[in-house]
């Protein structure tokens, strides 16, 4: 759209991003509570790169990937693709902004109608522009097939007749029939045998690389993430705790949470018995979050003042961000208060 | 008296459709000794969760149809064996830990009155004494405020803790044998690393004989001793856990082993086996495995390999095992 965007410019910038979503109220004077499911998120996708977002469930990552394609209105902040605002731009040149985004969803099973063949799937994002005859609708419909790794045959046949793995190829040429310059990746391959995520990682890196494509790449396991991203940005309870390029904090993880993350995956070396850090409790609710650190109920080194004091996010080298007080320190002031004390994690409710 | 605890013995289920017979599990043997995890690793749709629900002889009989030759637990012939019968066994002798936590449980009744159905029928423990074992129970496996938790419905608790119910509820009379089918596979990757723990302790310390279905090798690698990999059916390759992991024979092994991503290295491309699982309907002829290895033959495309015994316990069923190429110069 923006003719004078020069290439370094970040291809989606979001500022300050919140989304909190409204509770329903028990009884008419009871408090107004809100889940906040994204607070304060800024990040900055550049052309051409994988963005990973990692964090459990319940952390917020697929509302904020739903915000960075206009599903989710921001109760805050700004989201800007190519250089627009995403949420004041006018219907029109929203939806044509739209058409450049698209979405792989997590479960290949609820993610397609069952009663649409495999045809009808896949043209639907171009029938629905529409301007195209029914001759190139199935010429292409049949290239981005055999893209994807499927037959001519498949064509009339339905989702029940695939497996996990081919109904996922199915949504990806889905997602890609119109173009899209940005694609976002909702936990693509996790309700997948893991015998059948290196194909689909890998179909997606080809797509990639011959489209030119910028993906955004949501996950909970770090060692996919740090197998196919530049980037990434680690959340807990709807707040960034680290973020940067993946080399700088795959050499230097800083932040408990991402220790924690890392020494969860499980892996296959039988030989090496690493530390591993086994988190207590679950994650807290949205609802009302901590005050302070957002992570400090199940954080293994919290100190007195992670309780009350937000964490803000430090840059601690180039490209290299945490939001931990064992990185930034407290004031000689709190630090007179006893902030620095540790405390034993407390259970969470 | 032997220290087995499960013995399978040619193990064969189809289940007739309109398209024709599905042979799910084609002959297969498990042997389970005591205090021993033996994981039974395979792609969804290789017959692993038929094989755990025949162990546990709960699969439905018709529309399956099955067979077995033995099955043992703990030297007591299970094949002759009437529902009745069965019922005193299942959660007696042997329970199965299932992996959707939600349909499991009953979701009108509240966690601690599960427990306690189990003491009450199978130790026929009163009330009171069955909620004291169900509170203790509930703690041994890290339910915070296992009192009060007890009154809860499964829908109040967390995936983790509903899991975590679930193997109290498995372990609860202390079997001689725990099935865990896809324990952790719902579960975050720190409750599951929380929830592995807990079934790993629990197993360990009293001494009980597990039988772990995975597709996950990673998982199988933080728990078991022996690995039986199955594929459409059959067992491919059976070895002690570190053994198989050093040196896979077989080459669908190799692959799965592979595919699995690391963080200690940084590669662009991803390890794949190509295609998929065949269609149960349409296996193919000779060794099921052949149009996706890499090193079939001609024998391959003809014969089923058996399932050979290596002289160090190992057992592979392949024509043409990994580990030829380093014995053959001798």
């Amino acid at each position: 759209m923006r003719i004078n965007r020069s290439p370094s410019d970040p291809l989606l910038e979001l500022d300050r991003v919140s989304v909190h979503f409204p509770v329903k109220r028990t009884t008419p004077f009871s408090k107004r509570r809100f889940i906040q499911a994204v607070t304060d998120v800024g990040l900055r996708i550049a052309e051409g790169e994988t963005f990973g977002i990692v964090g459990e469930s319940g952390c917020g990552k697929s509302t904020l990937a739903n915000a960075m394609i206009g599903m989710v209105r921001p109760t805050a902040g700004s989201v800007r693709f190519q250089g627009d605002d995403l949420y004041a731009l006018k219907r029109s040149a929203f939806k044509a902004a739209r058409r450049n985004m698209q979405m792989i969803f997590q479960d290949p099973f609820s993610s397609l109608n069952p009663r649409f063949s495999v045809y009808d799937i896949i043209r639907e994002p171009l029938y629905i522009r529409g301007g195209v005859s029914d001759a190139a609708m199935r010429s292409k419909v049949l290239e981005l097939l055999k893209l994807v790794g499927l037959d001519e045959e498949d064509l009339n046949r339905y989702p029940s007749d695939f497996s996990g793995g081919q109904r996922q190829r199915i949504g990806i040429a889905r997602a890609i029939i119109l173009n899209p310059t940005f694609l976002v990746c909702d936990e693509p391959v996790s309700g997948l045998d893991v015998s059948v995520h290196a194909q689909i990682l890998n179909l997606l890196m080809d797509i990639q690389k011959s489209r030119n494509l910028t993906y955004v790449f949501i996950s909970h396991n770090l060692a996919v993430v740090k197998n196919v991203c530049q980037s990434l940005l680690v959340m807990y309870l709807g707040k960034v705790m680290e973020a940067g390029q993946s080399d700088a904090v795959f050499a230097a993880p800083l932040h408990p949470y991402t220790k924690a993350l890392l020494s969860a995956i499980l892996d296959i070396d039988v030989h090496g018995t690493r530390d591993r850090i086994i988190l207590k409790g679950d994650i807290p609710s949205p609802i009302d979050p901590p005050a302070g650190c957002r992570f400090w109920q199940r954080c293994p080194f919290a100190m007195r003042g992670c309780e009350t004091i937000p964490a803000d996010l430090v840059d601690v080298e180039e490209g290299h961000r945490v939001a931990c007080h064992l990185v930034s320190g407290f004031s000689s002031e709190q630090i007179a208060a006893g902030m620095d004390q540790p405390v034993s994690p407390q259970p969470v409710r | 008296m032997t220290d087995t605890v499960l013995e399978v013995r040619n193990l064969k289920v189809a289940f007739p459709s309109a398209g024709g017979v599905i042979r799910a599990v084609e002959g297969i043997d498990l042997v389970t000794e005591k205090g021993e995890c033996v994981a039974l690793v395979g792609e969804s749709g290789c017959g692993k969760s038929v094989t755990a629900l025949s162990v546990m002889k709960l699969l439905r009989t018709p529309p399956a149809v099955s067979r077995i030759d033995t099955h043992r637990l703990d030297g007591r012939d299970l094949t002759r064996l009437t529902d009745r019968e069965m019922e005193r066994i299942r959660g007696k002798d042997m329970a199965i830990i299932f992996q959707d936590a939600m349909t499991a449980l009953n979701p009108v009744m509240t966690v601690g009155k599960q427990i306690d159905e189990v003491y009450r029928r199978h130790l026929r423990l009163t009330k009171k004494e069955a909620r004291k074992r169900t509170v203790s129970a509930l703690k041994l496996v890290g339910v915070p405020e296992a009192r009060s938790r007890a009154n809860s419905y499964p829908h109040e608790l967390s995936g983790g803790m509903r899991q975590r119910v679930l193997i109290a509820l498995a372990f609860a009379c202390m079997p001689k044998l725990i099935i865990a089918d896809e324990p952790t596979t719902s579960l975050d990757v720190t409750i599951q690393a929380q929830v592995l723990d807990v079934l790993k302790s629990m197993q360990r310390e009293h001494d009980v004989s597990a039988l772990l279905i995975t597709h996950d090798l990673s998982v199988v690698a933080n728990m078991a001793n022996t690995v039986y990999v199955m594929y459409s059916g059959k067992i491919v390759e059976r070895a002690a856990l570190k053994e198989l992991f050093a040196e896979p024979l077989h080459p669908y092994t190799q692959g799965l082993l592979a595919s699995v991503p690391r963080l200690s290295d940084r590669k662009q491309a991803f390890v794949q086996i190509p295609d998929t699982v065949p269609h149960p309907l349409h296996k193919p002829s000779g060794c099921y495995f052949h149009p996706r290895c890499f090193r079939a033959g001609d024998p391959c495309r003809q014969r089923m390999p058996r399932l050979n015994g290596l002289e160090d316990g190992r057992q592979v069923r392949c024509f043409d095992p990994l580990r030829q190429e380093r014995e053959t110069p001798s």
